[in-house]
This record gives structure tokens, C-alpha cells and sequence, in this order.
């Protein structure tokens, strides 16, 4: 079968620190894909190269089209989105305001239904640096779905919230992924919701790739165990 | 459904709201008293202090919507004053000329935008400071085109935009033109905000990154807004040309890039007008302290630096916490 988005060998040196060296990943339509691994694996870095947030090395194919190094406005008004680590919103701006923003800047799309869907409906005309921690992050992946993007990278949604805000999230992306048949790619370090949402992991430690697998398979693996817990290294 | 978002946020504006509406009442009101009763001598003043304010309000427009700095808004002031000398020193229609003028300066600062782009903060301000230095050395060294240090007389035809010439020149006709102009154009700013391009070079000044990861470009964006900096001080330097009838390379110094940039600083940007207050009070408490003493400079430095401590946002934060304050307190009330 054929995948919506390919990353082959993907890789970034920083300064002759050596961050992520051939990991590659493919997503399809309609399943959200774990990325995890320890703290400086390489996810984040992964999904920077990967957008064209920074250069790096390695291909990168959409819908069979290779779209390497094309800039993230191209990468964006071609379906493929993505969302930032730390909170990357307007806080001067309302809700509205930036999701309009978005909505415009990516060709359109259903806002309505998202704003309903996220909860967001009551802040709707409140500025965004006014709103709470956790409908921040909210705003941040509103702004990441508008125009509905085909293939969306997210990189910690779950960061700093509660376990109840998690479980909703979980909720969502579970329903963008399915009904909206989008391509995810999952960083998080919440395993309630990696176990809860994810099909396949792909587990990186240290810059490399380390294994893939379903759920389960990855739960008990006593490699990914040791990456995380070991002492060894 | 894109015009009406539109039209809805067009609405939001402050400017259209009853307040604002209210506020240019009295202020439409003020310039009519001050032109009836005013001397010749306070008209004057407040038709230098209007075309200055203009000025300030293009170093401020800047700082405000793209957070930049610039250090050099005397050279857009100067190339819009002188070109408006040359423009009537070769019998140009003055009509056009001016136009030409204004657009030239917008073409070339948008050039120049285009390649700076990328810097911000100290990068950016130095560099005005180095582009408004080489227009000021340019001017004064071509002396074949702008006499030099000697500087230029302005001789206005008889009769401009309809108007008698001599209307440019009179405190009380200089004063009203600036006034309306500056309305407009404070008008204007307030428009633009509230329309979408206005929110989106709001996006880019607080987040361009995700700006462009939400599809757009932002590079002409950002370059439309320098230039259209550049050419509200354009305007500013035209006005100048007509009222002064004179200029000469010292306006292009860097020292009045400087003069601009506290004016703004000390209006503020929480809001539009802030450079304009802060521009009047500047003028004005300029003219009052070199009356009362000879170190009148160092006065005006240390009251601008108290004020700029204490209020950080300028007369506009001021403004801002005196208007919490009080809506905090109305808040309280109600509660009890
Ligand atoms: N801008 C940078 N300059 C230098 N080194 C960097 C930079 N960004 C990341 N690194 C290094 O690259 C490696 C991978 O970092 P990355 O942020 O991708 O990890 P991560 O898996 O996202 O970690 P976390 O779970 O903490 O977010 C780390 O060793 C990090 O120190
Ligand atoms: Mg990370």
C-alpha cells in the first residue's frame, strides 16, 4: 500500500552534535502515529526537519510528490500542518481573530465545527494571552486543524494538562484522525494518551531510531523499557 | 461571508465606536476654538507641533504594528520636504508632483523593506540609523541637485489643490490642513487594524513563525508596512516644505530621527494616538522649558526618562492602567 506522507532518512546535526541521524516514518490517512522516546530523542527536531522549520537532511513525500525543503507556507497550503512544543498562539489577538486568521491563511475550512468541538466557543472574543493555560494549548491546536490539513504533526499537545484535559484531548484526536481521515503524527509524553489514540509508535532514543510497532508490542518491549528506564547507557 | 466578517470586525474598531466618535467631536471642536481665538504666535506653534505630530505618528505606526524601531525617519521625512522643493523648482504641476513624491518614497522604502526583512530589534534600528545617515550626507553633498548646506527655498505656485498658496502658510490654514490630515490618517491606522490585513501584520509582529505556518507570507507584508511608515513621514516632511517654504539638510539629521522616536516613545504604542499625544506634550513643554531656562535640555531628558520609567507603556500605558483602574473599581462596587 502506499502512504500519504513519507520521511526517509531524516536527520539534523547541530553544530557537529549530531541530534537525529536516519529516522524514517510514514503516515496514513486516517491513524495517528506515536512518536515517543526519552527527552532529547530527536521528536521534536524530527518534526522541525520534517516541516521545513529548519534544514536538515533526509526526503520528504506527499501523496507521492516529493515536497522536500518546500517552505512551511507551501507545506501549509498544501495540507500538511503542524504544532509547536511550546504554545505558539497570538496572545494580543482574540480567539476569533486568530482562528479567522488561520482560516484564511489556509484556504478554509470547517471553524465552526472546530471551535464547537475544542470547547472554545466561550472565549471566543477573549484575547488570547487572557484565556487559560490549557485553552491556550487548545487555541494552539485550533489554529494547528483550520483549513483541514491532511497530514498534521503535533509535538506535545498533552504538555501541562490535566489528566481530565488530556482524556478530552485524547477524545479529539481520536475524532480528527477517524472522521476527518487526517494523517497524524503524535509526539507526547502522556502515555495514557499515546496507548489511548496511537496504531503504530515509533520509538527514537538518542537521535536514532530504536523500534516500531503496534501498542502493545511496544508497551511490553523490554528495549524501549530500558531506553526509558535503563542505566545502562 | 468574507465581507461580512469583514464589515463585523470593521465595526469592532475603537474610532467607530460611540467613545471614538465622541472623542473626534471634541477634537474636530478643539481645532475650530483654537483657530478662532488662538494667537498667530500659538498658531503657529500648533501647526509645527501638528505636522511633527504627523511625523511621530509614522515612527509609532512602525514600533506599533511591526515592533521596529527605526532610527532613521528622518530620511523619508527629508526625501518627501525636499522632493516637494524640487518638485515646484522644476515647474512640475504640483497636483501630481507631490503624488509622485509620495509614491516615490513608497516604492523605495518598500524596496529597501524588502531586503531587510529579516532584522529586528538593535539590527534593525542600527541599520535606519546607517540608511538615514547616508541620505543625510547624500543630500548634503549634492549640491548640483539640493544646493547643499545652503538649502532650498520652497516657491509655491499661486494656487495648490485648489487652494490659495498662501493658505499652506498661514498658521491658521496649515494648522487645519495638518489637523485634517493627521485625523485622517490616525483614522485610517484604525481601519487598517481592524481589517484583516491589519490583523494579520498583527500576527506577524507577535508571532511570524506561525504565521507562516498557517500558509501566509509574510515577507511583502512586512515591507508594505515600512513603507507605508515611511511615507506617513513623508507626508509629515511635505507639509513641512510648504509651511517653512524652506529646507535644508538639518532635518535629515539623525538627531530629529531621534527627536521622532521619543515622541513615540513617550505617547506610547497601547494605542494608536500615543505618538501624537506624545509628540504635542513634547513640543509644547519643549517650547515652555527653552522659555523658562537655557538648560531647558537637560530638564526635558530628565522628565522623559521619569515618565518612560514610571509608565513604561508611555501616556498610552498610563492611559490603559487609569482605565483598569477604574473599571476594576466599578467591578467592586457592583459586587458589594
Ligand atoms: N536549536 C538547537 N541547537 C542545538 N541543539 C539542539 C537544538 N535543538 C535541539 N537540540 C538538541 O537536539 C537533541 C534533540 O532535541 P529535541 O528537542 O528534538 O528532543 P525531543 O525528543 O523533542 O525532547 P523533549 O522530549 O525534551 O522535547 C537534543 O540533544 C537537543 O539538545
Ligand atoms: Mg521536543
Amino acid at each position: 500500500m502506499s502512504f500519504l506522507f513519507r520521511c526517509e532518512n531524516i536527520g539534523k546535526t547541530y553544530g557537529g552534535v549530531v541530534a537525529l541521524k536516519d529516522v524514517s516514518l510514514n503516515l496514513e490517512s486516517g491513524q495517528v502515529h506515536g512518536l515517543i522516546g526519552p527527552n532529547g530523542a530527536g521528536k521534536s527536531t524530527f518534526i522541525d526537519v520534517v516541516s521545513g522549520r529548519t534544514p536538515g537532511l533526509g526526503r520528504v513525500f506527499f501523496e507521492d510528490r516529493e515536497i522536500t525543503g518546500i517552505s512551511p507556507s507551501a507545506m501549509r497550503r498544501a495540507g500538511i500542518s503542524r504544532s509547536f512544543q511550546r504554545t505558539s498562539i497570538f496572545p494580543a489577538l482574540t480567539v476569533r481573530d486568530q482562528i479567522e486568521l488561520a482560516n484564511h491563511g489556509t484556504g478554509g475550512g470547517n471553524t465552526g465545527e472546530l471551535v464547537e468541538m475544542l470547547g472554545l466557543g466561550a472565549v471566543l472574543d477573549t484575547e488570547a494571552e487572557e484565556i487559560s493555560y490549557g485553552q491556550q494549548r487548545l487555541v494552539d491546536l485550533a489554529l494547528a486543524l483550520v483549513g483541514d490539513p491532511r497530514v498534521l504533526l503535533l509535538d506535545e499537545p498533552a504538555a501541562g494538562l490535566s489528566v481530565q484535559e488530556s482524556a478530552v484531548l485524547s477524545g479529539h484526536l481520536e475524532e480528527i484522525a477517524e472522521r476527518w481521515n487526517v494523517a497524524v503524527l503524535l509526539v507526547e509524553h502522556d502515555m495514557d494518551v499515546i496507548f489511548r489514540v496511537c496504531k503504530v509508535l515509533t520509538v527514537l532514543a538518542s537521535g536514532r531510531f530504536l523500534v516500531q510497532g503496534t501498542s502493545a508490542d511496544i508497551r511490553n518491549n523490554p528495549v524501549v523499557i530500558e531506553a526509558y528506564f535503563g542505566s545502562t547507557a | 461571508m468574507a465581507n461580512q466578517t469583514l464589515a463585523h470586525s470593521f465595526r469592532e474598531s475603537p474610532i467607530l465606536r460611540p467613545s471614538g466618535l465622541i472623542v473626534l467631536a471634541i477634537l474636530t471642536a478643539t481645532v475650530v476654538i483654537l483657530t478662532a481665538t488662538g494667537s498667530r504666535i500659538t498658531l503657529s506653534l500648533l501647526a509645527q507641533a501638528t505636522i511633527i505630530s504627523i511625523m511621530a505618528l509614522s515612527v509609532g505606526f512602525l514600533a506599533r504594528t511591526a515592533d521596529l524601531i527605526s532610527f532613521g525617519h528622518a530620511a523619508p521625512f527629508g526625501l518627501g520636504a525636499y522632493g516637494t522643493a524640487l518638485v515646484f523648482q522644476h515647474g512640475i504641476p504640483a497636483e501630481v508632483g507631490i503624488w509622485l513624491v509620495l509614491v516615490a518614497v513608497f516604492a523605495l522604502f518598500f524596496v529597501i523593506g524588502l531586503v531587510v526583512g529579516k532584522l529586528n530589534g538593535i539590527a534593525f534600528s542600527m541599520l535606519t540609523l546607517a540608511l538615514g545617515q547616508f541620505f543625510f550626507v547624500a543630500v548634503s553633498k549634492l549640491r548640483a541637485i539640493t544646493a547643499g548646506a545652503d538649502g532650498m527655498t520652497v516657491s509655491l505656485p499661486r494656487s495648490l489643490f485648489g487652494l490659495p498658496s498662501r493658505t499652506f502658510q498661514t498658521p491658521d490654514g496649515m494648522f487645519i490642513i495638518a489637523a485634517v490630515i493627521l485625523a485622517a490618517l490616525v483614522i485610517l491606522i484604525y481601519l487598517f487594524e481592524a481589517s484583516r490585513t491589519g490583523r494579520l501584520a498583527i500576527g506577524v509582529r507577535e508571532n511570524e513563525e506561525r504565521v507562516l505556518f498557517l500558509g501566509y507570507r509574510t515577507k511583502i507584508l512586512k515591507a508594505a508596512v515600512f513603507a507605508t511608515s515611511a511615507t506617513i513621514a513623508g507626508v509629515s516632511g511635505v507639509l513641512f516644505a510648504l509651511y517653512q517654504g524652506f529646507v535644508s539638510p538639518e532635518i535629515m539629521h539623525w538627531s530629529f530621527s531621534g527627536n521622532a522616536l521619543i515622541m513615540a516613545i513617550l505617547g506610547g504604542s497601547l494605542a494608536v494616538w500615543g505618538p501624537v499625544a506624545g509628540a504635542l506634550v513634547f513640543f509644547f513643554l519643549r517650547e515652555w522649558l527653552s522659555d523658562l531656562t537655557e538648560h531647558w535640555l537637560a530638564v526635558l531628558g530628565v522628565i522623559l526618562i521619569t515618565v518612560t520609567v514610571a509608565w513604561p507603556g508611555g501616556m498610552t500605558g498610563l492611559a490603559k492602567a487609569m482605565r483598569t483602574r477604574i473599571s476594576g473599581r466599578e467591578r467592586n462596587g457592583g459586587g458589594k
